[in-house]
């Protein structure tokens, strides 16, 4: 019965090699459901309701619309329906210089602003051809591990409202996380000024250098997260109800997840040992060792094991860089003064990739040859992650209940901002 | 306190009780809002009044100024009778509870089966609300609901058994005199009696629809189960229904199985009533805080596949105590 | 960046094309699914990394010496260039490795869709005929993703008029 269902062992695994990727054997699935599916196909005289859950809908994160096919509380068919919060940011990329669009892009995936920028940037640095110095890079890395830290607390927190309600156990496990959060959204506004929307990346380095005593609280506000973690443990790990909502629930085939282009902590979870921090190290990544979290067991469960190991890693990985952060510049160009002041010389398109919290979020942009416009991109396309971990509804939930598709919605953690643009 | 006449006596008892009844709903909510901020590090609600104590008024009264929308499409006459019955159904059962010595409207000699009876009778007003609503969250949740209902009715009955065959009566005051002295039944015959009385909790809890067993209302997935489209104050009823039904559950458990008004030697009175009883009301709300909630196929399997037999197993056990003391 | 020795030499031999260092080889239509399927299945570059359209609008001569610098591209008639890029993942050295192409697309065209190699492609490739334009045959679900279904134009053309409004929309 899956109501004491234990999480899957590590040890027992057994593992194959599927297209040069290390699987494991017990999550291959060989028949998976046809996500166009005529529901006609189904059984012609079975009594089908349509739900249409959102765009408002208190557990979709955001305005995502999932078209539901329930044979009484069971789901037949998934259709996702996307676009609600379109903003054409790829549009706006294309009326901006390069120095304007990083206020821009903050705003795509909310949760995690400074990945954004980092990602952004990085294409634009690559396309210009500017270096970036050391000290930024060391800079960067510690932003996007706190930003990681930050992001994973707000899914757990929320991961806890999919569970267990607002109004119940789910919130108050909601409310510790954000009580972290607001800590290292604290730390940044200390370091650029606003707590959300940063605007501290830019072209060849970044904006606002490390103020006096910041690296000695953010040390401090890592150790008592650390500690927190814990705490959390404690309370949701051993969580009877908890298991029994997570174990074994939304098991997600790694071939599968592959095919989709889904990376990042849910591709982890299913056994990929992946990770473009440490096998396309950027930033300062090369300079120091990345342990990649991962997991067997494919499910829910597993998911929430693989996060909470990042954050530990991410604590880790950022008080040992906050200890030797080295002198220097932190930022190649000259301070910009006007938006043209940066120009790409060729047309080419370049793509830079990162490790987000949700996965690889890359940057394809292409400059423009036009001379008087050569301050902006000509295309700018922006990779989310979040858009392909969404891709992954209609093979996963035909066959569970609403109740266990909101649970593995939560899981896959999408943000719409992201998957919209 | 009585009167010669039962007609009079159930009037005015009735109407006092259900004041306090009412009252003591009223701050629950802000009790419980206050042991929620305390678990969630934050102050919860010190606004109005002191330290919060005038927010259910001004609860009230918010959920009294709203606007009252019945969707165009719902049944109206349905949709509107089934807040009041709700909170009619649940009030009902404190008729039959006794809160202290002789301090009960009527009192029945199937008092047990009354209180129990009209406690799963809100399934009816909630699956009317389900339907009338023509919603389908609304729908899922009340066949959620009343599926809830009836399978959690069957263990409910079994473990109120134990207490019914111990004093062998079925009249509330009975067992609750056949406990005077500290012969609390759950604590004694050891073994069935706490068994009992755990299983009794867990099963109101289903009944009353709280976490960890609130699917039918389950936020996050139904918006908000039967109550998606009520607003002000008929939503308000709702809620209200639902913490009346979590009070009487903590007087009837405390009546069944706590020894109702038996204080230490010979102290007994209404006080030691209230002070069980608040205390597992608030034993109620720690779980609603610390625990997330069971998915619908799961509590149905917790429900067939445990309590039941070992509801059956507790009314053998009882039995065959009864049967060799 | 220099691309896999291993696609660059089945690029070369089996489909004779010439690799852009930058940009990856240009594949014709028609033999853009033959190479999605030896990458993916011989090559094992199975995650999807992006799909990507790039539209050039037709450029006059005249315009092309006002502007100078893009004479690179007189003369050559509308069309959409669609940049594929792939990835492959662990291998022993714990490095992956990319690789892209491109498809140019006249406008008026179509490119074959690569969902059914790899269904990561679905979505991004609905994404790109959405916002601008271009037609993949052979898509099992070929409808708008971000913009209403009965938006007018596809807003990542370059020709695009950004300030028309779009009733209820401004």
């Amino acid at each position: 019965m899956s109501l004491h269902a234990t999480p899957h062992p590590k040890d027992t695994v057994k593992w194959t090699t599927v297209g040069g990727v290390r699987v494991p054997v017990h999550l291959l699935i060989p028949n998976l459901p046809d996500p166009f599916m005529d529901i006609e196909d189904y059984e012609p005289d079975a009594d089908l309701m349509v739900l249409n859950m959102g765009p408002q809908h208190p557990s979709t994160h955001g305005v995502l619309r999932v078209k539901l096919v329930l044979d009484g509380e069971v789901c037949v068919k998934v259709t996702p329906y996307l676009g609600y919060l379109h903003r054409g940011v790829e549009k706006l990329c294309e009326k901006l210089s390069y120095v304007q669009i990083t206020p821009i892009v903050d705003k795509n995936d909310y949760v995690s602003p400074m990945m954004n920028e980092l990602a952004i940037n990085m294409a634009f640095e690559k396309l210009i051809g500017a270096e970036v110095p050391r000290r930024a890079r060391y800079i960067r890395t510690i932003c996007a591990e706190i930003q990681r830290l930050g992001s994973h607390l707000l899914w757990l927190g929320t991961f806890g409202l999919d569970m267990g309600g607002a109004i119940g156990g789910g919130g108050s496990i909601f409310m510790h996380t954000f009580r972290e959060r607001e800590l290292l959204l604290d730390l940044f506004e200390d370091l650029t000024g606003c707590r959300f929307h940063y605007n501290t990346h830019t072209v060849g380095g970044n904006r606002h250098d490390i103020p006096a005593g910041w690296a000695a609280k953010a040390t401090q506000v890592l150790a008592v997260i650390s500690k927190r973690c814990i705490e959390y443990e404690d309370f949701v790990r051993g969580n009877k109800v908890f298991q029994a909502r997570t174990v074994g629930v939304g098991i997600i085939d790694p071939v599968l997840a592959i095919d989709l282009g889904i990376s990042g902590p849910v591709l982890r979870a299913s056994g990929v040992d992946v990770d473009l921090r440490r096998d396309q190290p950027y930033a300062a990544y090369d300079e120091i060792a990345v342990n990649v979290a991962t997991d067997p067991g494919g499910d829910c469960f597993s998911r929430y094991v693989v996060r909470v190991d990042e954050m530990r890693e991410s604590i880790r990985i950022a008080t040992e860089l906050l200890a030797g952060v080295p002198e220097g510049p932190i930022c190649s160009l000259k301070p910009v003064k006007l938006p043209g002041a940066v120009k790409a010389k060729h047309g080419q398109g370049v793509y830079s990739s990162i490790e987000s919290p949700r996965g690889e979020l890359g940057t394809f942009v292409v400059g423009n040859t036009v001379r008087r416009q050569s301050a902006i991109p000509y295309r700018c396309k922006i990779r989310s992650p979040s858009m392909h971990l969404l891709q992954l509804l209609p093979y996963i939930c035909p066959g569970n209940n609403i109740s266990d598709i909101i649970v593995t919605l939560g899981s896959l953690d999408p943000i719409m901002g992201e998957v919209d643009r | 306190m009585s009167f010669d006449n039962p007609w009079i006596h159930g009037l005015v008892m009735g109407l006092i009780l259900a004041n306090v009844a009412l009252v003591i709903t009223g701050y629950s909510i802000w009790f419980e809002r206050k042991f929620a901020g305390r678990m969630q590090n934050r102050p919860g609600p010190s606004v109005v009044g002191p330290w919060g104590l005038l927010q259910p008024l001004a609860d009230a009264l918010k959920l009294l100024q709203k606007e009252d929308i019945v969707p165009r499409s719902a049944d109206r006459a349905l949709f509107n009778l089934a807040p009041p019955l709700t909170v009619f159904c649940a009030l009902s059962a404190l008729a039959v509870v006794p809160v202290g010595p002789g301090v009960i409207v009527a009192d029945l000699h199937i008092g047990i089966l009354f209180a129990l009876a009209m406690g799963s009778l809100t399934v009816f007003p909630v699956w009317m609300a389900g339907w009338a609503s023509n919603t389908k969250y609304a729908l899922l949740g009340a066949m959620r609901s009343a599926a809830q209902s009836i399978s959690y009715e069957i263990p409910l009955l079994l473990s109120a058994t134990v207490p019914i065959i111990l004093a062998d009566s079925f009249r509330i005051t009975d067992i609750v005199n056949a406990q005077l002295g500290g012969k609390w039944f759950a604590l004694w015959p050891p073994g069935p009696g706490i068994a009992a009385f755990a299983l009794f909790f867990l099963c109101s809890l289903a009944e009353a629809n709280r976490i960890p067993f609130d699917i039918p209302e389950a936020e996050s997935e139904l918006v908000s189960g039967v109550s998606t489209e009520y607003t002000g104050m008929k939503w308000g009823l709702f809620q209200l229904a639902e913490y009346l039904h979590t009070f009487i559950i903590s007087l009837v458990a405390t009546t069944l199985f706590l020894g109702g008004w038996d204080g230490p030697g010979d102290n007994d009175g209404i006080i030691w009533m209230a002070i069980k009883s608040l205390t597992l009301f608030a034993g109620i709300f720690w779980i609603r805080w610390s625990f997330m909630r069971y998915r619908a196929d799961q509590l149905m399997a917790i429900c067939w596949k445990f309590f039941l037999p070992l509801g059956l197993v507790l009314v053998m056990l009882t039995a065959l105590w009864v049967h060799l003391i | 960046m220099s691309w896999p020795t291993d696609a660059a030499t089945l690029c070369q031999d089996r489909f004779g094309l010439e690799i852009c260092e930058a940009e990856g080889p240009l594949v014709s239509a028609d033999q853009a699914l033959a190479l999605a399927t030896a990458l993916k299945d011989e090559l094992d570059f199975r995650f999807f990394v992006h799909v990507v359209s790039v539209h050039y609008p037709e450029v006059e001569a005249i315009a092309a010496d006002e502007e100078k610098g893009i004479d690179a591209i007189i003369g050559t008639p509308d069309h959409t260039m669609v940049h594929y890029r792939l990835r492959r993942l662990a291998n022993p050295n714990r490095s992956t490795d990319t690789f892209a192409f491109r498809i140019k697309v006249p406008t008026g065209e179509s490119t074959p869709s690569l969902s059914g190699v790899w269904l990561g492609a679905d979505w991004q490739e609905r994404e790109q005929y959405d916002l601008v334009g271009t037609v993949f045959s052979g898509h099992p679900d070929l409808r708008r993703i971000m913009m209403p279904e009965d938006w007018p134009g596809h807003p990542l053309r370059r020709d695009y008029a950004i300030d028309t409004s779009h009733f209820p929309w401004r």
